[in-house]
């Protein structure tokens, strides 16, 4: 017989949180080890904290211990977990491995006896727990060790992975040196969190966390005010180019080498207003960023947008960026127009890839998950491949820095690691650029 | 004292991963629950497929035992394959691995592990001394350093959650790596027959969505070592390919080109006028369309076409032609596509080029090939989609060939791999049939 638990994703998710970012790995389970107290204590002793946690027919009852069972009389947390509720009630100080003893005088506030397979309470537990009877008959047993998601040994694990990504991304060359930086353009709804992902990009490398761009939750999208002084000299010379795109060199803290990319932030999409789908194509043939090149040196040249764009000044890489948590409602219009954006990206050949950001607001998902966020996430990625047509191998997963007041190796590894397979796919898009145009342009 | 195993998270990682991307579970720590075997015993017996860790001074090594074996209580009597390996604590951090047969005893605070097959070789560890005895044997295989006085200095056992089908499965993660790599050899070093071309073209055709640009992205996978996306593909209701590609792929990053192009078209529709036309296929298999061609439904190329290619040689012709199908399609298709295919048949047929079928995105990689990935799986040829493609196409069993491609995944598979290129493997032979058929002018 196989060694799982019963408890769903969703109830294992809910009691983690509860106790504190907890991850819970399974020692006993009564119905596989017996149901004797003996080989319980044999198992679960000298274990750290455990989760004790019975399997009634339709109640989840169980007794969160914070220490071994040991020398020593603690409280023990008693909780009833009903549908989406947890009740608790703290009960003792008493020995720990009271709480599996035949509750021989009946003045112990709990009691779970593994051999007649019953766990019993008295008044002030029962009524406290908001329970109907004094005991509970329950089918199986199992006992957790609960540990901290995020413990040193892990921390230090991720802030040697965040190293090597570092490393990795620094020593970038794009594919056969055909430029020298790759442009990465992120498209995406209005308060999507693309101008969020330039700044945590940017803390990453400045070593804390900054804001150059700016974010807020504006309906009508930030990045426009950001590029305000742009727009405004654009549409003083033509109409017909809406310069609503921002690029943005990052520097390297460490010895202030720009990046090998450079990330392009551009006005959000919404249904009506936004970034104007005519200039997509402009947009990834470079043009309007060699506009932006001839702003200050010459006034004139700025209609002269129709020279032959430059590889180095080609987007090479497209990211979608949809928040996790409205990108199951997006509208159909907001679908039909990202369809529409892809097919254009598909003509051009233009690889692209999904940002999926603030999976950190999303119900039940705490700072520790993000360790292995692709397993706590697969409802939201399957709602982007189904609705949106994107192979899920595409898709990654990213928490940007909103709140944040210092780096999380946590949040940095995602980060990074979404930022290495950008660079990868503009890798395909260069291998895949057509020879003899590179030989003009370059 | 915590709980948590002395194995680093990058360590701990790695683990994972060599033993087919598991999750582990620590139930015993010696240092903390007491170096006694009873104390072992008692923690890790009926839990399962386990994994025994052992660190020595500078290595670390473990041995995986499967869920028959796991329950500790006396002995293993039985011989079980048990799968050791071994993990250098310097920079390199090298792996070593070694399958052999063992059986386990408890007695008087020892754990042994004795090995079948080297007679008088063994591994045991005394917990009351702490004294650890490593066999000749993994000197050899897992270059574990030991002396006559040799300590260990932690002992821990974890459950390892999350393997599917036990029966036969420390053999295939062990092999699968070995095998992989050997049939990525035999790939790179392929000359095509009589070296009448140097690089081999082969041309993937089948319905919409059936995969033939992600087979395209999977062999580079393959080949670069991480995923990659250069076509793009995804779900849309007609074709993303709309364009004739022909690929090239390189042996890693800015490496040499591979002895084999793969050629891919737009999907086909069961609709006239939608999809590929079929009377552009002549023309591609002669050579005649050029990379980068956009396709026209409705219009098939003619030779007035500026970039057409008039008289194309035998290194610009199409070697060897892949149908594509989603192999959970196979059993409904429509007539019409089935007429499609059979129309576009004769065509190949009349060029008399080499043909292969490729079912994709099958659901249990593992159970695709036998033990030793050398044929198919006897319950996988009785399927009804591989009778299918052999009683609609006439293409026989051993050239049928079923792949899952890398679409969800996240990390490379070997077993994905193996099926990947053993497809390859046999396309090459397919064609240098053809090649060795050819006439002689």
């Amino acid at each position: 017989m196989e060694v799982a638990t019963r408890l769903t994703w969703m109830q294992e998710k809910k009691l983690q949180n509860y106790f504190g970012e907890k991850q819970f790995s399974l020692l006993y389970k009564a119905s596989v080890h017996g149901f004797s107290t003996d080989r319980l204590l044999q198992i679960c002793s000298n274990q750290g904290p455990t989760l004790t946690v019975i399997y009634s027919e339709d109640q989840i009852v169980g007794a969160y211990m914070q220490k071994d069972y040991g020398e020593g009389n603690y409280l023990i947390a008693v909780f009833v977990f009903q549908e989406t509720t947890i009740t608790e009630c703290k009960v003792g100080p008493f020995k720990l491995p009271m709480l599996f003893d035949k509750n021989v005088d009946g003045n112990l506030e709990v009691s779970i006896h593994l051999k007649e397979k019953t766990m019993y309470f008295n008044k002030n537990a029962m009524e406290k727990l908001g329970l109907s009877q004094i005991y509970i008959s329950f089918q199986d047993c199992e006992v957790f060790r609960c540990e901290d998601l995020l413990d040193e040994r892990k921390m230090s694990g991720l802030t040697e992975l965040k190293e090597s990504l570092l490393c990795a991304i620094r020593n970038y060359i794009p594919y056969g040196g055909l430029v020298h930086k790759v442009r990465i353009l992120l498209l995406g709804p209005v308060g999507a969190g693309k101008s969020s992902f330039f700044n945590s990009v940017r803390s990453i490398f400045r070593g804390h966390v900054t804001n150059q761009a700016l974010v807020g939750s504006d309906p009508t999208g930030t990045s426009e005010k950001v590029n305000l002084k742009c727009l405004l000299l654009i549409n003083f010379i033509t109409h017909s180019i809406h310069f609503n795109l921002q690029t943005y060199f990052i520097k390297d803290g460490k010895d202030n080498n720009t990046l090998p990319f450079i990330l392009c932030d551009t006005m959000g999409l919404s249904e009506k207003e936004g970034l104007d789908m005519d200039d997509i194509p402009y947009i990834l043939e470079g043009t309007t960023i060699s506009v932006l090149y001839h702003i200050h040196p010459c006034m004139n040249c700025i209609g002269n947008h129709t020279v032959c764009p430059l590889l180095k000044d080609r987007i090479h890489c497209v990211a979608f960026v949809f928040s996790a948590n409205s990108v199951g409602q997006l509208s159909h219009e907001m679908v039909e127009k990202i369809k529409r954006i892809r097919r254009e990206l598909i003509k051009s050949d233009v690889v692209h890839v999904v940002l999926l950001t603030h999976v950190d607001t999303l119900d039940l998902i705490t700072k520790g998950d993000l360790i292995d966020v692709y397993k706590c996430v697969p409802v939201k990625l399957q709602a982007v491949h189904r609705k949106l047509g994107f192979p899920l191998s595409d898709i990654f997963v990213v928490s940007n820095y909103t709140s944040e007041w210092e780096l999380e190796p946590v949040i940095d590894v995602l980060i990074l690691s979404a930022l290495k397979e950008m660079l990868r796919a503009a890798d395909d898009f260069l291998e895949n650029f057509p020879l003899e145009k590179t030989g003009r342009c370059v | 004292m915590a709980v948590t195993t002395t194995l680093t998270w990058n360590e701990e990682r790695s683990f994972q991963k060599l033993l087919g991307n598991v999750s582990l579970r620590l139930l015993y720590k010696s240092s903390v629950h007491g170096r006694s075997t009873v104390e072992m015993q008692n923690r890790c017996r009926c839990q399962g497929p386990i994994v025994t860790v052992i660190y020595h001074s500078n290595s670390i090594f473990g041995v995986f035992t499967l869920g028959h074996s796991s329950d500790m209580s006396e002995s293993f009597t039985e011989p079980n394959a048990s799968f050791f390996f071994s993990l250098q604590k310097n920079e390199t951090m090298e792996m070593k691995t070694v399958v052999l047969n063992s059986t386990v005893t408890f007695y008087r605070n020892n754990l042994t592990f004795c090995f079948s097959s080297y007679y008088n070789q063994k591994l045991s560890l005394n917990f009351e001394e702490s004294r650890i005895y490593i066999p000749r044997i993994f000197e050899e295989e897992l270059i574990v350093k030991s002396h006559a006085k040799s300590t260990f200095l932690e002992c821990e056992v974890f459950r390892v959650e999350g393997i599917k089908d036990e029966a036969g499965y420390i053999n295939r993660i062990t092999r699968a790596i070995q095998h992989r790599n050997s049939l990525l050899a035999d790939v790179r070093a392929y000359s095509p027959y009589a070296d009448l071309v140097s690089e081999i073209r082969i041309l993937l055709l089948g319905p919409v969505g059936s995969g033939k640009s992600s087979f395209f992205n999977s062999v580079k996978s393959i080949f670069q070592g991480h995923l990659t996306r250069q076509a793009i593909v995804g779900s849309d209701v007609t074709s993303i390919t709309e364009q004739y590609r022909i690929y090239s792929i390189k042996d890693g990053k800015n490496g040499q080109s591979l002895p084999f192009m793969l050629c891919d078209s737009m999907g086909l529709d069961e609709k006239e006028g939608v999809g590929l036309c079929v009377d552009d296929i002549p023309h591609i298999l002669k050579g005649c369309v050029p990379d980068r061609y956009e396709f026209s439904p409705q219009k098939p190329i003619t030779p007035k076409h500026p970039t057409f290619i008039t008289s194309p040689s035998l290194k610009d012709r199409i070697h060897c032609v892949a149908y594509v199908f989603d192999i959970n399609s196979m059993d409904n298709l429509s007539s019409k596509m089935v007429a499609k295919l059979k129309q576009i048949q004769k065509e190949v047929i009349n060029c008399g080029v080499a043909q292969v079928a490729l079912l994709t995105k099958v659901n249990n990689c593992n159970e695709v090939l036998q033990d030793n990935f050398l044929k198919m799986n006897k319950a996988m040829i009785s399927q009804s989609q591989i009778q299918n493609v052999n009683k609609i196409l006439g293409i026989p069993l051993s050239r049928i060939l079923v792949v899952d491609n890398y679409a969800s995944e996240r990390e490379m598979d070997p077993v994905k791999d193996i099926l990947i290129l053993s497809a390859l493997k046999q396309m090459f032979r397919a064609t240098d049939d053809f090649l060795e058929d050819l006439p002689l002018e």
